[in-house]
């Protein structure tokens, strides 16, 4: 039997996956993340901009994330940057939402899972 | 600091969030916050409304304490193993600490008494040598004390209940009060003896009420202080 992996929150692992993302080619501290989220989703995604950081700390504990802190205009900031492990770890993300993606849009298109949903 | 903040630490730390996460958190948040300020100014609020409006987008109290309590990761570990942070560690800490008092005991006792029977009573009272032995002598007689004061600034910190520092102080204070160290010289007839030095637990030579008083002493010194604060804290308004 093929094994299935169950999915128990629908937000599970999205926080991550866009951090990631954001992460992958320049780093960024915690207003500039939220407000590049808020950008590239049309705000769709919207949250208490303040639980950005637990997420970005348990990253950093995971080793997915650096942080370094950074002065710019008489203020210190501390700035993110993914890691290696972080890219991997954004590739198995992006690969499992990709499918769960797919698999939602074949649903919703009426294609043969659609039979599940009474 | 806000007063948001202010309830927002209290709520952490309550919950087990290690102080330095806490403090990080905080950190990063008022940084947000005063973006977020910035931000509404420049769109045209005035501060009141700026501030508030940033406030409202940062998060609810529960959202901000959730996304933190949430994770175990961020857990202190005096939280997540109370008995090692007030049984073991101190333990370890003042076997430490004595054994250095020890060695310092039995290389002076070496150096500056070479003949003598015993280092207590009749050792040097001037000079290096007197310095030598009143260091390991602090040592020994400070270190429950120390170990003492560090359990309750760790449970204060942290806000934990009181059982476990207070079982810990107990702890420290029956061992700090009840232990002793016997040192002496086997009999060699016409010769000297090895130094013998041994480490019990029980009562003083001040008999059962001197090394009860001692056991007070250090738990009153140790843990007063604890429990004023805590006092101060429940009676405080802000908290």
């Amino acid at each position: 039997m093929a094994s299935r992996v169950s999915n128990p929150s629908f937000m599970n692992g999205v926080p991550e996956l866009l951090i990631l993302r954001l992460l992958e080619h320049e780093e960024m501290y915690g207003y500039e993340i939220v407000q590049a989220i808020q950008d590239r989703t049309g705000s769709v995604i919207s949250v208490g901009e303040g639980v950005v950081y637990p997420v970005l700390h348990g990253l950093e504990q995971d080793g997915a994330l650096t942080s370094r802190r950074k002065s710019i205009g008489g203020r210190s900031r501390i700035y993110y940057s993914i890691t290696s492990a972080g890219s991997r770890r954004l590739a198995d993300l992006a690969q499992s939402w990709t499918g769960l993606a797919g698999a939602i849009q074949q649903v919703l298109a009426g294609g043969p899972n659609a039979q599940a949903i009474p | 600091m806000p007063r948001p903040f202010r309830e927002l630490r209290e709520r952490l730390l309550r919950a087990g969030v290690a102080p330095r996460h806490v403090r990080r958190y905080l950190a990063e948040l008022a940084d947000h916050l005063a973006d977020l300020v910035a931000e509404e100014q420049q769109a045209g609020r005035t501060r009141a409304e700026a501030e508030s409006a940033a406030l409202a987008r940062l998060g609810e109290m529960d959202d901000l304490a959730r996304a933190m309590t949430g994770q175990r990761q961020f857990q202190a570990w005096c939280v997540r193993a109370p008995w090692v942070a007030f049984g073991l560690v101190p333990l370890l800490a003042l076997a430490a600490a004595w054994f250095v008092a020890f060695f310092i005991l039995w290389s002076g006792w070496q150096m500056f008494l070479p003949g003598a029977d015993t280092p207590f009573g009749a050792g040097p009272n001037y000079g290096f040598a007197n310095l030598y032995f009143q260091a390991g002598k602090a040592i020994y007689f400070y270190a429950p004390l120390i170990v003492g004061w560090g359990i309750a600034l760790i449970a204060a910190r942290q806000r934990l209940k009181i059982i476990w520092p207070t079982l810990g102080l107990a702890l420290i204070a029956w061992i700090g009060g009840t232990g002793q160290v016997l040192a002496g010289r086997t009999t060699v007839p016409g010769g000297l003896g090895h130094i013998s030095m041994e480490f019990t637990l029980g009562p003083s030579v001040h008999g059962i009420s001197g090394g009860l008083i001692h056991v007070l002493v250090i738990l009153s010194v140790t843990g007063l202080p604890y429990l004023i604060w805590r006092l101060q804290k429940s009676l405080s308004p802000s908290t």
